[in-house]
């Protein structure tokens, strides 16, 4: 590449400050604009800075006009393209308001040779021409191959330039090389068209093969893109608006330049914002927060759009700690109003559901709609805290997310998992201590502990992913193969954080059992390269094992050391979606920049909470309970009804199947029966994942196969369905002779006292009078057949929506 | 009249379908549409295929069929490899099938033989998750509980998604018991097959969960259905739509409930004697009987298991009595009843196992494992009939011609079913999966 005059630089780099002085009422960005290259392009933003417009975005609807003509053109999205060399003004015109923009195009009669690295890659990326189901997956589409999203550029110019006996490119006559032809689909393309024919996409490639497919230049290698700069970097939009985006990537040497036209977007809510190829940003009429994530050559940049609902007024509600002034403030700034406290009984269902994973029985929900006491709900949140069911419910939890599949790690492993969270959670033992002897686990897979999760975990690329998924909230597993697209994250990262598994070993013991033994270990080569790479955790120095035997206890030091960035957030943020519905990070085991929390200060209060907390679940989890916020109802208002990240009012959630089954045992009063063990055991205290049962299966089981919490489906199925309506084995559950409807039957209370009844077993409350009065129907349709009267009502509770979830 | 709408239409990557495209031409009414860009459009469009089937029937023949005892006979090769069974002509000159086939051989024009099919895994649960995923198994062989697809999607969850429901019957259905590979993987339970778990000869079938169960009492089903309807409306009036979105289910499931067409749809036992017969009164001939009805009713992909083709030991007596002849009634009569109800060419029928069967009869007068040679059978759907692709060595031991694998294999269903195979969805993990990796299109299948 021949060297830019400095001077050239020197204006790229002025002509993206920004010229407000030029116009009265509007802004242009950049004041000036440079061209460098025959297919280079700018950006530019038109901001009406009337202070009644906001800052609005007017980009797309300001006239342009460009004179002389011949030297640029601009489109309706106002994005500036050079004609020639020369220089040229542009006027923009926008509701009599006007300024006008210097354009000078350099390097077009002459241009600076194409960069593979920097000019062909990021069309192949936009294009997704070496996206994962292209030919950026491992054996390529079609016999030719690219590196997924570009991470390896040397190997994508080997594969264009050299493979297939050089087929790709024609230097005798670029336009017909075999690249342009089907990327413009002039020869048929399994793909379609990806490069416009003619475009300027089209022009650049052949252009590139014109000047002999140079891979880079000397100069150029050493000046990578180091950064992009999207701008704006935040805004907010009301519903309706756009936003055009401008993206500048600033190499080593310092020059700038408008990669608006080649950066890759997308955004993490776009239920709520979205942004289309071009960057520009339509906001829907959805309120909350999204983040529009910028890609480029590997670089990531992030846009973070807020659309409030405009004329919302409300009073705030209470405050009883940090979560609800977080939670009230950010509601404020978005105009959603929380909703109304929920009643009583909704509160104790609720809570009950979730933190013992049972339903309470309708003595509970007499008891504590008659209790008068101010804290009761606090007394209550202490004493589901200390019910046994807590250390079920919370150990089948931990089961399924340490993959306890007794399958794959047989019988004795899943009991011997299940017997170490059982103790862990009876104790309430420190998450951090916990995290410890799971990282440092050692002996025999059959003792109390949780050794057997290294069993499914044996090579050490695998146990690094699940470790950093499961403790650090880091999805890592992208970087097994590539540069991770929407973090810092490299190959090296990976290797780096694997090392510190390369020392376990499963040993086989004399009676068959086997143990985990864990002692030196070695760095791991780079899967690309092959040169080692020291042992690091993410995003820290290289470990010192000097002193340790076993390589995993200083990879557990950093993980609960109280400056982890990551720690305390993934727990913390854990144990709040299973509580509100859903991760202030969602998913929840996706942390990274690209990805923000949709509140930022509450998740950071939360992890310093946990922190503050020594990692004592039991009291994060009080705190979380005793919060305004998780006691908002369901029940939305005209103002929050669309709102799903924001927590103005409290979220349906699908039961799991284990905990649906126990509550329709309980609400009919006949335990289930689980083959095998004894009688009275309940769904949520059964370790055998793999026990056979109609009711697991169709409901949806977690399979253990994964450290995801996204294992559990959330989608209710027909069969699902189908099977509480009307399967003989709820049926008979229903008429049982012992049954509560039966007991309730043969018992003199009044029609209106057994409806009072069922009420209060299957939803946790009384009937509303409506309710009262359809129910009285069935019996008053029965006529003498109380029976046949009271199992329809307890049917159709049982199949009633309230039922059925979580609320 | 020049139709400007294309809704309906399958489109191509760049939104003109071929057939809008000639009509465009034809019309020139549109002004910019060159005679360059009309070529250029048809050059594209011929590279798609007009999808003409609607459903599948997927018979699958769980176990593992021995291809050269039934559609790759080798009458040249010695005894111990060509067995007991003759070769027979078929109705379509020069294509030879075994004289244990009599009436499949009767209707070859209808169906095409492909000889070619192979893949290198040698497990049941591992072969049946690779047919049905397209992806290699990350397990070891073995008895596996379902689902094994623990991951990936089978090819009806893909059909399911992305066609999606024709009228009330929900669109995969597996009968007559859960197809062990044949869940939805990460497409979730929204995905997963309506599983018929019961058997169609049997004169007391039924659909579980279908009609209610428990005691009938007098006007049960309309005093419950008020009762659900009342309580639920209620809830609807004190909460938000959340809960009304999230049991979308719940009326589907109704719907199937009462629907009249699926009712219908599921009573076997509505069909006449001889056409029962037709199809033999056996698990597979049922089956195929039922998948029938069930297509005709808008399902669109019908999984049916037919279990049993594991023949190690002394396998003859039982290919001769029951397995095959069951298979041969059972396929011909399907394929003929979808033809003479001017079904066959929007049904794909689909018959296939896990894998082959090797090639030299074992000490035990059985035949073990072989994925290196299987045969598969097409039939409607668009497939060009009446045609042998492919074919194996002279002791049918690997494919000799046109190579076919499971990706190929799974990007041909899709094609003819209009999915389109390099639709992309991301797994738990963010990852991109495609439909189908990789493969190509059966060369001369359509």
């Amino acid at each position: 590449m021949p060297k830019l005059p400095n001077c050239v630089l020197l204006l790229l780099a002025l002509s993206s400050l920004a010229a407000e002085a030029s116009a009265e009422g509007l802004r242009a960005e950049p004041a000036q604009v440079t061209l460098d290259s025959p297919e280079s392009s700018q950006q530019l933003l038109i901001t009406d800075l009337d202070p009644r417009a906001r800052q609005r975005d007017v980009t797309r609807d300001a006239v342009y006009r460009i004179a002389p003509k011949q030297i640029a053109t601009i489109d309706e999205r106002g994005l500036v393209r050079p004609l020639a060399d020369g220089q040229a003004e542009l006027s923009v015109e926008f509701q009599g308001q006007q300024l006008t923009v210097a354009i000078s195009v350099v390097g077009f009669s002459k241009p600076r040779p194409v960069s593979f690295r920097h000019e062909i890659i990021p069309m192949l990326t936009k294009a997704r021409c070496n996206s994962g189901g292209c030919h950026g997956k491992a054996e390529g589409q079609n016999g030719f191959r690219l590196s997924i999203f570009g991470y390896d550029p040397a190997s994508d110019y080997h594969a264009l330039v050299y493979e297939s006996r050089g087929r790709r490119i024609a230097p005798a006559c670029p336009d017909h090389s075999l690249l342009v032809l089907k990327a413009t689909a002039r020869s048929p393309h399994g793909g379609g068209q990806k490069v416009e024919p003619g475009g300027y996409g089209d022009r650049r490639l052949t252009r590139w093969i014109q000047e002999g497919a140079p891979f880079e230049s000397a100069d150029e290698s050493q000046n990578k893109v180091e950064r992009i700069i999207v701008h704006p970097a935040d805004r907010v939009l009301f519903a309706g608006q756009r936003q055009q985006l401008q993206v500048t990537a600033i190499d080593a040497s310092g020059r700038r330049y408008d990669v608006t036209a080649e950066a890759e977007y997308e955004s993490n809510a776009s239920s709520i914002a979205e942004a289309d190829s071009h960057g520009l940003i339509t906001v829907s009429d959805i309120p909350g927060e999204a983040a529009i994530l910028v890609r480029f050559l590997g670089q990531v940049a992030v846009c973070r759009v807020t659309s409030p609902q405009p004329n919302v007024e409300f009073d705030r509600p209470p405050e009883r700690g940090f979560i609800d002034r977080l939670v009230w403030d950010k509601l404020q700034r978005l105009g959603i109003e929380p909703s109304q406290e929920a009643d009583d009984a909704s509160f104790l269902r609720r809570v009950c559901l979730d933190t013992i994973g049972t339903l309470p029985t309708s003595d509970e929900v007499v008891g504590f709609l008659k209790d008068k006491r101010s804290d009761k709900r606090a007394r209550l949140v202490d004493e589901l805290l200390q019910r046994d069911e807590y250390v079920d419910y919370w150990t089948m939890k931990w089961l399924d997310i340490l993959r306890a599949d007794q399958l794959k790690i047989s019988p004795q492993g899943t009991v011997a998992m299940q017997r170490w969270l059982r103790r862990a959670f009876t104790e309430n033992r420190p998450f951090d201590q916990m995290a410890r002897e799971l990282l440092t686990v050692q002996g025999n897979t059959s003792a109390e502990g949780p050794g057997s999760f290294y069993k499914i975990l044996s090579k050490p690329d695998q146990a690094a992913q699940a470790v950093s998924q499961l403790l650090l909230g880091v999805r890592i597993e992208c970087a097994q193969c590539h540069h991770h697209p929407s973090e810092r994250w490299s190959q090296a990262d990976y290797v780096g954080l694997a090392g510190f598994f390369t020392g376990i070993k499963l040993k086989k013991l004399p009676n068959g059992e086997q143990a985990i033994v864990s002692r030196g270990g070695k760095d791991l080569p780079h899967p690309r390269h092959g040169e080692v790479v020291a042992a690091r955790a993410l995003g820290a120095d290289p470990a010192d094992f000097s002193r340790a035997t076993d390589r995993r206890q200083i990879l557990a030091d950093w993980v609960t050391s109280n400056e982890n960035p990551y720690f305390s957030r993934a727990i913390a943020n854990r144990l709040w979606s299973h509580y509100f519905g859903r991760g202030l990070i969602e998913p929840i085991d996706d942390t990274r920049r690209t990805n923000p929390a949709s509140n930022e200060p509450l998740m950071r209060a939360l992890s310093k909470h946990m922190r503050d907390e020594k990692f004592d679940l039991r009291e994060f989890t009080r705190t979380l309970l005793n919060s305004r916020v998780y006691q908002s109802s369901s029940r939305t208002t005209a103002s929050n009804n669309r709102d799903r990240q924001n927590f103005s009012h409290a979220a349906y959630k699908t039961l799991p199947a284990e905990v649906l089954l126990d509550a329709i045992s309980q609400s009919v009063g006949v335990p289930e029966e689980f083959n095998g063990w004894p009688s009275g055991y309940r769904a949520i205290q059964v370790w055998d994942n793999r026990m056979p049962s109609y009711f697991f299966r169709i409901f949806g089981r977690p399979v253990r196969a994964s450290v995801c919490e996204c294992e559990r489906s959330d989608q209710p199925s027909i069969a699902q369905a189908l099977h509480l309506l009307n399967s003989p084995e709820i049926a008979g559950k229903i008429e049982h002779r012992h049954g509560r409807a039966r007991r309730l039957v043969n018992s003199d209370l009044s029609a209106s006292e057994i409806i009072d009844q069922l009420f209060l077993s299957t939803v946790s409350r009384y009937p509303r009078k409506g309710e009262r009065a359809l129910m009285m129907e069935a019996f008053s349709n029965h006529g003498n057949d109380r029976r046949a009267a009271a199992e329809d009502v307890l049917w159709a509770l049982m199949n009633s929506r309230e039922f059925v979830f979580n609320h | 009249m020049f139709k400007v709408t294309i809704g309906n239409e399958r489109v191509n990557c760049d939104g003109v379908s071929r057939r809008h495209a000639m009509r465009l031409g034809a019309s020139g009414l549109i002004g910019g549409l060159t005679l360059p860009r009309l070529l250029e459009m048809h050059v594209k469009a011929a590279t798609k295929v007009t999808p003409k089937a609607k459903s599948c029937i997927f018979l699958f023949l769980e176990g593992g069929p021995p291809h050269q005892d039934m559609w790759d006979p080798k009458p040249e090769a010695p005894a111990e490899i060509r067995g007991p069974f003759q070769a027979i002509q078929t109705n379509v000159p020069g294509t030879i099938v075994t004289d244990q086939l009599p009436l499949c051989s009767k209707i070859a024009d209808k169906y095409t033989i492909v000889r070619s099919h192979s893949h290198r895994i040698n497990g049941h649960t591992t072969g049946y998750h690779y047919v049905m995923t397209g992806r290699r198994p990350s397990f070891a062989d073995g008895d596996n509980p379902v689902p094994n697809n623990e991951f990936y999607p089978s090819i009806g969850s893909v059909v399911s998604r992305e066609l999606g429901p024709r009228g009330a019957l929900p669109p995969y259905i597996n009968l007559p018991h859960p197809m062990a590979a044949g869940g939805p993987g990460f497409y979730g339970a929204e995905h997963a097959p309506f599983v018929i778990e019961a058997d169609p000869t049997q004169p007391d079938f039924e659909v579980k969960d279908l009609q209610p169960g428990g005691r009938k009492t007098k006007n049960r089903s309309s005093v419950r259905r008020k009762l659900l309807e009342g309580i639920d409306q209620f809830e609807k009036a004190t909460n938000s739509g959340q809960a009304v979105a999230m049991s979308t289910y719940y009326e589907k499931a109704l719907s199937l409930m009462t629907s009249p067409a699926a009712k219908r749809a599921f009573d076997i036992h509505a069909e006449p004697d001889s056409v029962r017969d037709a199809y033999g009164r056996t698990q597979v001939g049922q089956c195929a009987l039922l998948a029938r009805r069930l297509i005709e009713a808008g399902c669109r992909f019908v999984g049916v298991d037919a279990p049993g083709w594991d023949v190690h030991f002394n396998c003859f007596p039982s290919l001769r009595t029951d397995l095959i002849p069951y298979t041969d009634r059972a396929f011909s009569a399907l394929v003929g009843d979808l033809e003479q109800r001017g079904m066959l060419d929007e049904t794909l029928v689909i018959m296939m196992g896990e894998m082959g069967r090797t090639p030299r009869i074992n000490a035990r007068a059985g035949r073990d494992h072989w994925s290196m040679a299987q045969t598969i059978i097409f039939a409607g759907g668009g497939v060009k009939p009446g045609q042998v692709i492919g074919a194996t060595d002279k002791h049918a031991t690997a494919p000799t011609t046109t190579p076919v694998g499971v990706n190929d294999l799974l990007r041909t269903v899709s094609t003819l079913l209009g999915v389109d195979p390099d639709r992309v969805y991301y797994g738990p993990l963010g990852r991109p999966v495609p439909i189908v990796d990789g493969g190509k299109i059966i060369d001369g299948l359509i």
